[in-house]
């Protein structure tokens, strides 16, 4: 039926003076999911930055007379002074929360360019050459594919220490075939098109094509889902924090509260509860604006105005 | 006057709820044993047509009124079982031949499993034997090991007979094909044709044949219907339609069919000297064997080519798919290297090109690419796309790139607002002279046109054509076009090389050509080309049955021995070499006899 429609409703092209990002963005702004998606992100960000130091509450601040304090409205002995309750030894669940947001978004975000950077140079190389170079690079993916994440995190945050630069990489190294394997079809598809040979009979280098041709095509799709992957590696930063491995206590992050207030989850549920309730917000503000910014990708290469 | 097999009556088909009518009050009717055409431009409703003949109207296309009657029923009255009961009498066959059959299941078993899903009660041996006899009727070789082979061994030509099996075997008495002919060679398409009528009359099959062209559903039928946004405006006997067409649009549709035989040409003058040149040519590709545990087979995909192309020239490379024209032009832009031969270009190899002068060869030859959708980088706005040749090239003052790209785009008759745009929405055309603009941006002296017009339907063909011409004239270019399609190569090329498989079997000038074909391969072309003249040759003269042997394993002699009727004892011993036929001339057959002594044995130029 495409012939049929595609006679009728010829859009007529529109004639802005835009730039094709600009539109995107513009396109992207005017839906209200960017827009709840954004204030939200604000707000957190804001929260995280500003709060702990201007509170002069500090996370790491024992007060056994306040321990175990409910968040606000809940239970009897609920305070203005730590909206977010307490935890075992009194400290402040806000600060503490907020304190760990920032330890584990830069652990996601970091690791996220890690595993990208990684996969996609990989992906890349592999998909646009072919041949022998691909086979190369794809058994090495396999080789690494075929060592599980946590073994892998044992081996190395056992041996060195846990800090947030091994973390990062960690969590890098376990998740880049993923993204290799996917730059690396979409390359291959993509360099057999037309327009790449044109390229190349205009006299561009390999290095150009992909470059200036190749990756601004297929790095946005691939950016879009990787947003996905900062909440799993902050989920796999929790899950390191949970055994042990992860940032190291007293520095608060999602891991090593949660995995505290595991113990205490009969009687103050929200030890455990508040850390994922700010992931689950951080993570819903991030996807609403990156699957804003797609829906609007997509919306202005399909000749919506 | 027998009883119409097949009456449409008043049927108009819409879009779901909107008001718009695909068909339009359409009336026809066939009669047993009839094979009317139906012609029509694309998005005129033909496809629809076809889908509503056989009941298979899916959302959100909806039947607003009138009637498909057929052998006395009205096919939308019958439910969904008794219709499965007439399926066995209406067949269709699609313009996919790929699409249609399942690359996972032998071609015999899916003709068989037709049958006894539409026959109950046809024993699978009773089936297997009608089939094996069918596709022996549609002569497939050795149909028996065809039976079991599957679709990826087929060739196009094969699959599309196989699909013209996979219809019949029902003993249809109407079918439905809908461009059954486009995607084969002319060749192939031309024994289609042939073998469609022979049916009619040995099944007894009408055939309602459906096809974009006029020239080809003239080939087939004696009965024509025009289809014109969703009406029928014209039903008449066909020659009497060509000579004298009514409606507005059909005259439009003959007079926009290119005549080969009663135009002539005038060579715009070329220039002596020697712009590119081949010698010896020859390309091999090393395909994996599928048997057995590995090994390489060669693929011989450009074999000993050789020939001039001089300043101004407009050099024709045609021949049909699988003769090596795309490799021809691989070799020519430099994608690709030959194993053995030379390119030269500047008086220089161009295999040894590096650096700086390589970019200059490139700013020389240019390409135009033959798929306007898949040859534009999407998400790419069309000035950027224009800009990325002069960039590549050492261009770096911002204004002075975008007045050239600008120039350009009026050149080729872009409007210079779409600068920013992106080629959405942009008809072929349009994207085609896209991507002529970004050849021309460089100011190449030789641009090659590959297929650059074959997607593009007839009225757009021309327009493009007038502005090569135009092009040609203001700058000076040379045009080599590859091309399978003779009637655009009549009409604007001075100079003609015909391929079969990998070699050059022909190189003479447009008129010679045509009129004095050489070789019996270059009549075989001629004679199964559609047009809406007198045939000069018979097809039935020149083409034998069969297909083009497969270039992993050629045979020895002459690679075209196995189709041509004028086969000779010494055609199977050694392959034939271009013989010159004086005038610069040259054919590659053991039958031309060179008229000078070899005194002076020049290189065809």
């Amino acid at each position: 039926m495409a012939s049929l429609t595609s006679d009728t409703e010829l859009p007529t092209p529109m004639l802005a003076s835009q730039s094709i990002a600009r539109r995107i963005f513009h396109r992207a702004v005017r839906s209200s999911a960017f827009r709840v998606g954004i204030v939200l992100f604000v707000i957190l960000l804001l929260a995280t930055t500003f709060y702990p130091e201007l509170s002069g509450i500090d996370p790491t601040k024992m007060n056994v007379k306040a321990r175990l304090l409910p968040p606000l409205f809940f239970g009897d002995n609920w305070s203005w002074a730590h909206p977010l309750g307490t935890d075992q030894i009194g400290r402040d669940m806000l600060v503490r929360t907020l304190v760990g947001l920032r330890y584990s978004f830069l652990i996601g975000v970091l690791s996220v360019v890690v595993t990208l950077l990684i996969g996609c140079a990989f992906g890349t190389v592999a998909g646009y050459f072919g041949g022998r170079i691909d086979a190369v690079i794809m058994r090495i993916t396999d080789a690494q594919l075929s060592i599980p994440m946590i073994i892998l995190a044992i081996a190395i945050l056992g041996v060195s220490r846990p800090t947030i630069p091994a973390i990062v990489i960690v969590l890098g190294l376990s998740n880049w075939p993923v993204y290799a394997r996917i730059m690396r079809s979409v390359m291959m598809t993509e360099r057999q098109q037309e327009y790449v040979r044109a390229a190349k009979v205009s006299g561009a280098n390999d290095a150009s094509i992909i470059l200036t041709l190749l990756l601004p095509l297929l790095l946005p799709p691939v950016l879009f889902t990787s947003i996905l992957d900062i909440a799993r590696m902050m989920i796999f930063e929790s899950i390191l924090g949970f055994l042990g491995l992860g940032v190291q206590p007293p520095t608060p992050t999602f891991g090593n509260i949660i995995a505290d207030g595991r113990k205490y989850l009969m009687n103050a549920w929200w030890i455990a509860t508040m850390p994922g309730l700010f992931l689950g917000l951080t993570l819903t503000s991030i996807n609403l604006v990156g699957s804003a910014l797609e829906t609007a990708r997509n919306a202005i290469h399909e000749g919506k105005s | 006057m027998t009883a119409p097999l097949l009456d449409v009556r008043n049927l108009s088909v819409g879009i779901g709820s909107t008001g718009r009518l695909i068909l339009d009050d359409v009336s026809l009717s066939l009669k047993p044993r009839e094979i009317v055409g139906l012609v029509g431009t694309s998005g005129a409703g033909k496809t629809v047509l076809s889908k509503a003949l056989v009941n298979w109207l899916a959302p959100p296309l909806v039947r607003r009124a009138g009637e498909v009657v057929f052998e006395g029923q009205d096919i939308f009255s019958l439910g969904e079982r008794e219709m499965r009961e007439t399926r066995r009498k209406v067949a269709y066959v699609g313009a996919n031949p790929q699409g249609a059959l399942d690359p996972t299941l032998p071609v015999g078993r899916q003709i068989v499993e037709k049958l006894r899903a539409t026959v109950p009660g046809t024993s699978l041996l009773n089936a297997e034997t009608a089939a094996i006899e069918l596709l022996e009727a549609v002569r497939i070789p050795s149909a028996r090991q065809r039976f079991a082979d599957y679709p990826s061994q087929f060739s196009g030509g094969m699959m599309q007979r196989a699909l013209i099996v996979d219809a019949l075997i029902t003993n249809p008495t109407l079918l439905v094909a809908d461009n059954v002919t486009q995607p084969l060679d002319v060749t192939v398409a031309a024994q289609v044709i042939r073998l469609m009528k022979e049916l009619t009359e040995k099944f007894e099959t009408a055939i309602l044949f459906i096809s974009s062209s006029l020239a080809v559903a003239r080939e087939a039928s004696a009965r024509m219907l025009v289809l014109d946004e969703g009406r029928i405006v014209e039903d008449r006997p066909t020659e009497d339609l060509i000579a004298r067409p009514d409606h507005g649009y059909t005259r439009d549709l003959v007079a926009e069919t290119p005549k080969i035989w009663t135009t002539h040409f005038t060579p715009p003058p070329a220039a002596d000297d020697t712009v590119l040149s081949l010698r010896d040519v020859s390309q091999v590709y090393k395909v994996k064997r599928r048997t057995g545990f590995g090994g390489f087979d060669e693929l011989r995909a450009v074999h000993n080519v050789t020939f001039d192309v001089r300043r101004g020239d407009s050099f024709a490379i045609v021949g049909e798919s699988g003769c090596g024209k795309s490799t021809l032009m691989r070799l020519l832009s430099r994608l690709e290297q030959p194993v053995s031969g030379e390119v030269i270009c500047m008086g220089e190899d161009i295999a040894k090109l590096k650096g700086q002068r390589l970019l200059e060869f490139r700013r020389r030859l240019q390409l135009v690419l033959q798929d306007p959708f898949g040859s534009l980088p999407p998400r790419t706005a069309i000035g950027a796309m224009l800009e990325k040749p002069l960039r590549v090239h050492g261009w770096r003052d911002r204004a002075q790139i975008r007045e050239r790209v600008e120039t350009v785009m009026v050149e080729v008759g872009l409007d210079p607002n779409l600068y920013g745009e992106l080629p959405l929405g942009l008809s072929a055309g349009q994207r085609q002279r896209i991507n002529v603009a970004r050849a021309l941006v460089l100011k190449p002296e030789i641009l090659i046109m590959d297929e650059t017009l074959s997607s593009l339907d007839q009225s757009e063909q021309f327009k493009l054509l007038d502005l090569f011409a135009r092009l040609q004239r203001d700058h000076g270019l040379t045009y080599i076009f590859i091309s399978h399609d003779l009637a655009m190569v009549r009409k604007v090329c001075n100079r003609v090389a015909v391929m079969y498989l990998g070699e050059v079997f022909e190189l003479a000038n447009n008129e010679r050509l045509f009129f004095d074909p050489g070789h019996p391969y270059t009549m075989a072309l001629l004679s199964a080309m559609p047009t809406l003249e007198p045939r000069r040759y018979r097809p039935e003269d020149c083409l034998m049955e069969g297909e083009p042997p497969s270039p992993i394993n050629l045979p020895k002699g002459c690679s075209f021995r196995s189709r041509c009727p004028r086969a000779v004892d010494r055609c199977a011993e050694r392959p034939p070499h271009l013989t010159t036929r004086g005038q610069r001339d040259f054919a590659a057959c053991h039958l031309v006899v060179d008229p000078a002594p070899p005194a002076k044995a020049a290189l065809p130029a």
